[in-house]
């Protein structure tokens, strides 16, 4: 039971950071390689918080995710105005400079070797708590304007910004959602694990992240959530080492981008308006 | 009586490295007028209302909105001063229903930040149902009312125009730029339009900068035309002189259909 | 620092740059054509690596055909990834943004390949490859492998230059780069001037692959060097391949004199930095031109 109980824990924690990517790359078009790295910054500064100078957890969560903001507005600044495919690069720079720092501070991080004897404060509730929190934020953020603007940012920037949007606050405020999702992931993980090191967090957990939207496909947010719980859950299922767990993304994507690219769920979303009407009061459902 | 003046352009040249697309043009919309600018594929028309909408700033020279100057502004703030516009080939939002789409106009008016999304606060309901509401009349405006939940890029192409129009006057402008809205429609649909732009020019009092290769579009619905050709002005004055004009006949002879 | 260790360090840092310029023109050469990022390029650049190794190993062959069988791997390698990621999507008219995915997702999968088969840990071309290791000039000691690849690499460029500018095929790839759509209209068969320039790719991929593993070592990360070909491709300015390929050899000097100085840890901050700076200031690179969509 227990065993069960830490798998899904991690899988529900990967979640949050792989909705900060829905946001992110699904619905804003926004290709970054280097949000893993958001997710080393929460996990190392949180952990070295707690750990070096004995922070309670909620104020080393905060803090990590303050300066996780903090740098997130600074790479924002740098890399939001570029072109799409300059943003990938940069992003990923972005991300090799953060392990590169992590690798070399070794007196305040342990350097490549890693950082250990983490205390283990995530709970499970919690970290499903936190997970519903997540999708609720996110599933308000679709329905609202913001995301409307989110794709008629991504289709048409030009034409967005004739409308009145103002797309680079916009996109700002997205990125900081993604970072901040990816930071608190971090942190979350670090006091699973007990133990985080730089490799953890470099371009291809990014690029995983990626893959499980584009599998559930980044027009759903039913279908990144429950992409994720299965991408997640399958290597674990079938014991794969970590190299056959990439395999195995690398292979179902291409697969789903060529066959079928809207992704598995399309459009699709698991709505609770079938639900709701079976609840609605007699006379409202009259009057209409 | 000295007449409000919407839009002033001043001396305004554009070049794009070495090419001079647009050469010294002054022009000046009144306030409720529909003026014209008119000349063959290349004259520099579009360039000329990219410069206005913000799309690029001017190489030099002004435009001034309301006697302040606007050149070199972002699109988006030149929106929120009462500026809107529709493109040439239309730019719709791929995903997005006719309603949502027209919606987007309202979105930088938004009494809600991000963070209160998440508490899903009565304000947040209460924007979205005035935006919602706002925006169908508009879309009802240009006749698009049993389409309103269509994703807008499945219409036929001379409805995706009307959900350009509707997206543009939902950011409830005083001055409207209409970019070769004639394009790609045909004989009946351009009657259509020419009415729909009459409509909401005297329903709304906009003052309109319409531009066009169409002869017939620009002499039903403009008082005033400048003629351009090659990036220079080449001619300006009423529908009735500007036909007459040898000068611009003898640069370009534009078509002329009648509707019935 | 000494006359001659700058000089040791100048060509240390010239090699590199060959590499990378290599690296660079096979990457803009896919850019220009198809008008997307090709991370796989890292792929077919790793694989090849390995084949020349064990072509060298296993079969004991000399340099030059190594060499040769690690530009054919690296042919064969870029078409298949063409035919495997980008190919369908091509014909479904799919958008842009699903090119990033299968590329990105190509360079991992051939790189996980490559881990499972060799497992995580370094490994050297044979030392034997070379008959002669180091050139004495009075002060200097020059390894030889940085002197091949110099030469091998300016045979390359020069073999290229005349493929662009006097084959058909060549032509034809040129034309593409500029307007793939009046290429199809002139009756050329765009499909397979796409895996044409594929093929060219490739080999300039396998070609770096083969001497970046020479000079340096040899691990299943070594596709991610391609990133370095994608910042001189900007720096240089995507439309011009001599402009990224300049960049590139540029960019190989800076990182050696970086790596003398800040440590290897350090310098993926610089160059970051380096990098950010110019997409905010000169997003064309040196010598590109602007893009300005027709609004």
């Amino acid at each position: 039971m227990a065993f069960y109980l830490t798998v899904s824990l991690a899988i529900a924690v990967n979640s949050i950071a792989v909705l900060g990517t829905f946001m992110l790359t699904g619905m804003n078009g926004l290709f970054s390689l280097g949000q893993a790295a958001f997710m080393g910054l929460g996990a190392y500064i949180s952990a070295i918080c707690v750990v070096k100078y004995g922070f309670p957890l909620p104020l080393a969560i905060l803090t990590s995710i303050g300066i996780t903001i903090v740098l997130a507005i600074l790479v924002g600044f740098a890399t939001l105005k570029i072109r799409q495919d300059f943003f990938a690069l940069a992003t990923f720079g972005f991300g090799q400079a953060v392990i590169g720092v992590l690798t070399e501070s070794i007196n305040v991080t342990g350097g490549a070797m890693g950082f250990s004897n983490i205390p283990e404060y995530t709970t499970p509730l919690f970290a499903f708590i936190s997970l519903a929190v997540a999708i609720a934020f996110v599933w308000g953020f679709r329905r609202s304007h913001f995301g409307r603007d989110s794709l008629a940012i991504r289709s048409n920037e030009l034409a967005a910004k004739v409308a009145g949007i103002n797309v680079f606050k916009h996109k700002m405020i997205v990125f900081l959602i993604s970072a901040v999702f990816s930071a608190y992931a971090g942190a979350l993980l670090a006091f699973h694990t007990q133990y985080v090191e730089p490799a953890m967090y470099g371009w291809m957990a990014s690029v995983t992240w990626i893959i499980i939207v584009f599998f559930g496909g980044r027009d759903s947010l039913t279908g990144t959530v429950i992409g994720a719980l299965v991408l997640l859950a399958l290597p674990e299922a079938l014991r794969f080492t970590a190299a056959w767990r990439i395999l195995l993304y690398c292979v179902t994507i291409l697969l789903i981008i060529n066959i079928r690219p809207r992704g598995l769920f399309g459009t699709w979303e698991l709505s609770i308006n079938p639900l709701l009407r079976l609840f609605k009061p007699k006379k409202q459902q009259e009057a209409k | 009586m000295v007449k409000p003046v919407a839009i002033e352009i001043k001396n305004i040249t554009k070049m794009f490295g070495g090419l001079c697309a647009v050469n010294d043009f002054s022009g000046c919309l009144f306030e409720n007028h529909i003026i014209g600018i008119i000349g063959p594929n290349g004259a520099g028309k579009t360039t000329i209302l990219n410069l206005v909408s913000g799309i690029y700033p001017p190489t030099s020279g002004e435009v001034l909105y309301q006697g302040k100057n606007i050149s070199g502004l972002e699109p988006d703030k030149i929106n929120h001063l009462g500026i809107a516009r529709t493109f040439q080939n239309i730019r719709l939002f791929q995903d997005l229903t006719v309603l949502e789409t027209v919606m987007t106009a309202y979105s930088w008016r938004a009494s809600y930040n991000v963070l209160e999304t998440l508490l899903s606060l009565p304000r947040v309901a209460r924007f979205e149902k005035e935006s919602r509401e706002k925006s169908m009349r508009w879309i009802e405006k240009v006749g698009l009312a049993e389409q309103a939940n269509v994703i807008a890029q499945s219409l036929p192409y001379g409805m995706q125009r009307r959900v350009e129009i509707a997206r543009a006057l939902a950011s409830e402008p005083r001055v409207l730029l209409l970019d070769e809205p004639g394009a790609g429609l045909n004989q009946s649909e351009i009657c259509d339009l020419v009415d729909l732009v009459q409509m909401i020019y005297e329903e709304l009092s906009l003052s309109i900068m319409l531009i066009d290769h169409r002869m017939d579009v620009i002499m039903r619905l403009c008082q005033w035309i400048y003629v351009q050709d090659f990036g220079k002005s080449i001619a300006q004055g009423t529908p009735e002189q500007i036909q007459k004009d040898p000068i611009v006949i003898k640069a370009y002879l534009g078509e002329e259909v009648s509707c019935a | 620092m000494q006359l001659s260790t700058f000089l040791q360090q100048a060509i240390n840092g010239l090699s590199l740059g060959a590499v990378y310029a290599l690296i660079a023109v096979g990457f803009a050469m896919i850019y220009n054509v198809l008008k997307f990022s090709n991370f796989a390029h890292g792929g077919v650049l790793g694989i090849s690596a390995y084949v020349g190794f064990i072509a060298a190993t296993q079969f004991q062959m000399p340099l030059i055909p190594v060499i040769l069988i690690g530009m054919v791997a690296g042919a064969i390698t870029a078409v298949v990834v063409e035919f495997v990621a980008f190919r369908w999507i091509r014909l479904q008219k799919g958008q842009l943004v699903y090119f990033f995915v299968t590329s990105v997702t190509m360079l991992m999968l051939l790189e996980q390949i490559l881990v499972i088969l060799f497992g995580a840990s370094f490994e050297s071309y044979p030392y034997t490859l070379i008959q002669v290791k180091v050139i004495k000039f009075s002060d200097l000691t020059i390894s030889v492998t940085y002197l091949i690849t110099l030469f091998v690499t300016i045979i390359a460029f020069g073999a290229l230059i005349y493929v662009l500018k006097k084959t058909k095929i060549g032509i034809a790839i040129r034309a593409a780069s500029n307007d793939l759509t009046a290429t199809s209209l002139m009756g050329i068969d765009v499909n397979f001037v796409i895996i044409a320039a594929f093929v060219v790719s490739g080999m300039l991929g396998g070609l770096s692959g083969v001497l970046y593993g020479i000079n340096a070592s040899l691990s299943p990360q070594i596709g991610q060097i391609v990133v370095k070909g994608f910042i001189a491709s900007v720096l240089g300015g995507l439309g011009s391949l001599t402009g990224v390929a300049i960049s590139a050899v540029a960019l190989g000097l800076i990182e050696v004199f970086l790596i003398s100085t800040i440590g290897s840890g350090l310098s993926p901050v610089v160059i970051f930095l380096i990098m950010v700076v110019f997409l905010l200031v000169r997003p064309q690179g040196f010598a590109g031109v602007s893009f300005a969509d027709k609004a």
